[in-house]
């Protein structure tokens, strides 16, 4: 019997390894023409450029370094900290890395979650390296915008908020550790029911969710779904839940707060019918898909996707099934990139 | 006897067809875990690693009490799965060895990243052994470097580690031992060698872990063959973390 030796085969795609002396202006690296990984429209547009930690990426003395760089005491060469592609603002160099953790900016939507209940102030997971602060004193208190918080209230603390309950806020500051301070003092923002929370780690560079125009946005289902809201937070918290139609639409507009605020702060989900759920838990599959592909999560691909993931569901005429793995994620995805 | 002096000395190849100078194969993979903030996945030859990061988020010191660090702190964790090695032996918690280990990676670090951005944070690294040939804590290493690139914290330049050692053992006093790079299991049994990690490209080594004898003669080839090792091995790691990134970047542009 022959005996065949088989050669290795690599656990990964082998790199294309870049040659140094082709270094241009933006310090190496020109991934131009890497036709192998994606050959349709967008190998014309793939001119940009990854720098990784140590990477000189120039050592002009005119730029000024920003995020993701340092300066070696002694010498003018601007070197990089992370791995991402290069950001030019006027006379500020920095690197902005393909994935992070958060960082906290002012005016920032998030979705967060209660860690601990201070005597004035809540601490809240906003995916940050350090826990937000949400004061007592930034949010709605029941019965009117403009009532004082009283002492009453810091005793009743964990009736607004308890220890895991979520929520939706807006980072109002920053503190000098980079830290946010977050407030609720609008009827966007409040604590959140009647869904099912998502988590997308690492933003910045490819995936994830980027800062849009809009971040909460409510979906007309297909199947008799119904209404439901997505909220996608900054963070790369995102909220998806039943749309509950605000209640007292002829109340006039001052005595709104009264009439809301009531329900605000309730834990309790109303009834949520099977259809809802279905399309809710179809909402989730469409995000953990593009998260898993590497594609943006904003209302544009959500939208695109969800729309996809539904012809692709009618055209099996088997049973609804919402799980967007193996091939009914690949054709999702192939429907998405004709797009 | 693993690297029989004198069939070695005949074709200068290693046990496993390597020549001294030769590495074995270095493959990783970055983003191996969704839920982690960064992830990573490494085998240099048989040695197989996996290591995930988790934050910088917010330090807890004992009973939820918050730290008042002004920089970030760097937990370390590694445990080692009992089917990794040729027996199954069942180490306990407070294992010398991997206290050690877990104390080199966690201190090396601590000079590398920049952990004066996150004040009283932790970032712990929990690495995972999945097969032992060697080179362990060199793999350790390498493994936590690209997943804390995942991750996205800053740091100076990678860390890149690998072993080296001599042709003959201390014992047998030979003058003329070559030097070798990236022993593996058998090799690490019987000839001394060493763990060497360097920044970057640069020669200042961050790591340096010998724990057999050897003359001091033989040393410093044995030294610059290490740090020669490292310096592909950040090629390699580059490579990767460069791959993946394309990859992200292509994906984005949707």
């Amino acid at each position: 019997m022959a005996i065949t030796i088989l050669a290795p085969a690599p656990a990964e795609p082998i790199y294309r390894e870049v040659d140094p002396s082709e270094d241009s202006d933006n310090g190496g690296a020109d991934l131009e023409g890497d036709h192998e990984m994606r050959p349709t429209k967008r190998a014309k547009h793939s001119t940009f450029s990854i720098v990784t930690p140590g990477e000189v990426v120039t050592d002009d003395a005119q730029w000024m370094r920003g995020h993701g760089t340092y300066i070696q005491p002694g010498s003018t060469e601007i070197i990089a900290t992370v791995a991402g592609t290069i950001q030019k603002t006027n006379k500020l160099l920095s690197v902005r890395p393909l994935r992070a953790r958060y960082t906290p900016e002012i005016g920032d939507l998030v979705v967060g979650r209660i860690m601990e209940v201070q005597s004035k102030r809540w601490r809240v997971d906003v995916g940050a390296p350090n826990l937000a602060d949400l004061p007592l004193a930034a949010i709605n208190l029941p019965g009117g915008i403009l009532r004082k918080r009283t002492e009453t209230d810091e005793l009743e603390i964990r009736t607004f908020f308890s220890e895991g309950d979520l929520l939706v806020a807006e980072v109002q500051s920053l503190r000098q550790d980079g830290s946010a301070s977050l407030h609720t003092r609008s009827l966007k923002y409040g604590k959140l029911r009647n869904g099912v929370f998502m988590s997308v780690t690492g933003t910045g560079g490819g995936g994830g969710v980027v800062r849009a125009r809009r971040q909460v946005w409510t979906i007309d289902t297909m199947h008799g779904g119904g209404k439901v809201d997505v909220i996608l937070g900054v963070n790369g918290y995102i909220w998806i839940s039943k749309h509950i139609e605000v209640a007292g639409g002829e109340t006039a507009i001052t005595r709104m707060e009264e009439s809301i605020s009531a329900t605000v702060y309730s834990s309790q989900n109303e009834y949520i019918g099977p259809e809802t759920r279905t399309e809710i838990s179809r909402i989730k599959g469409v995000i953990t898909l593009l998260v898993e592909q590497g594609f943006r999560v904003d209302e544009d691909m959500v939208m695109k996707g969800y729309e996809a993931a539904v012809t692709v569901d009618d055209e099996d005429l088997g049973e609804t099934n919402v799980y967007l793995g193996g091939a009914k994620g690949k054709k999702v995805v192939d429907l998405l990139s004709e797009k | 006897m693993p690297l029989d002096t004198s069939t070695y000395s005949l074709a200068l190849l290693r046990l496993d067809g390597r020549r001294w100078n030769e590495l074995r194969r270095l493959t990783a993979q970055i983003s191996t875990q969704v839920a982690a903030d960064g992830s990573s996945y490494l085998e240099m030859g048989n040695t197989k690693v996996m290591c995930t990061v988790a934050g910088p988020s917010e330090a807890k010191g004992a009973g939820g009490v918050r730290l008042g660090n002004d920089r970030a702190d760097i937990r370390v964790s590694i445990s080692i799965a009992g089917f990794s090695g040729v027996d199954r032996k069942k180490s306990g918690r407070n294992d010398k060895r991997l206290m050690e280990m877990q104390h080199t990676i966690a201190s090396a670090f601590a000079q590398n990243l920049f952990t004066k951005l996150y004040p009283h944070s932790t970032i712990s690294l929990s690495i995972h052994v999945l097969s032992q040939d060697g080179s362990l804590l060199a793999a350790c290493i390498n493994a936590c470097t690209i997943a804390l690139i995942d991750a996205g914290v800053p740091m100076h330049d990678y860390i890149c580690a690998c072993t080296a050692g001599s042709t003959s053992s201390y014992s047998s006093n030979d003058e003329t031992a070559d030097p070798l790079l990236d022993l593996n299991t058998m090799e690490e049994q019987e000839l001394p060698f060493l763990t060497v990690a360097t920044m970057g490209e640069s020669d200042s080594v961050s790591v340096l872990i010998m724990e057999t004898k050897v003359q001091v003669g033989r040393l410093e080839g044995m030294l610059a063959v290490g740090v020669d090792g490292c310096k592909q091995v950040r090629a390699i790691l580059d490579g990767v973390a460069r791959a993946r990134g394309t990859k992200m970047l292509e994906g984005s542009r949707m």
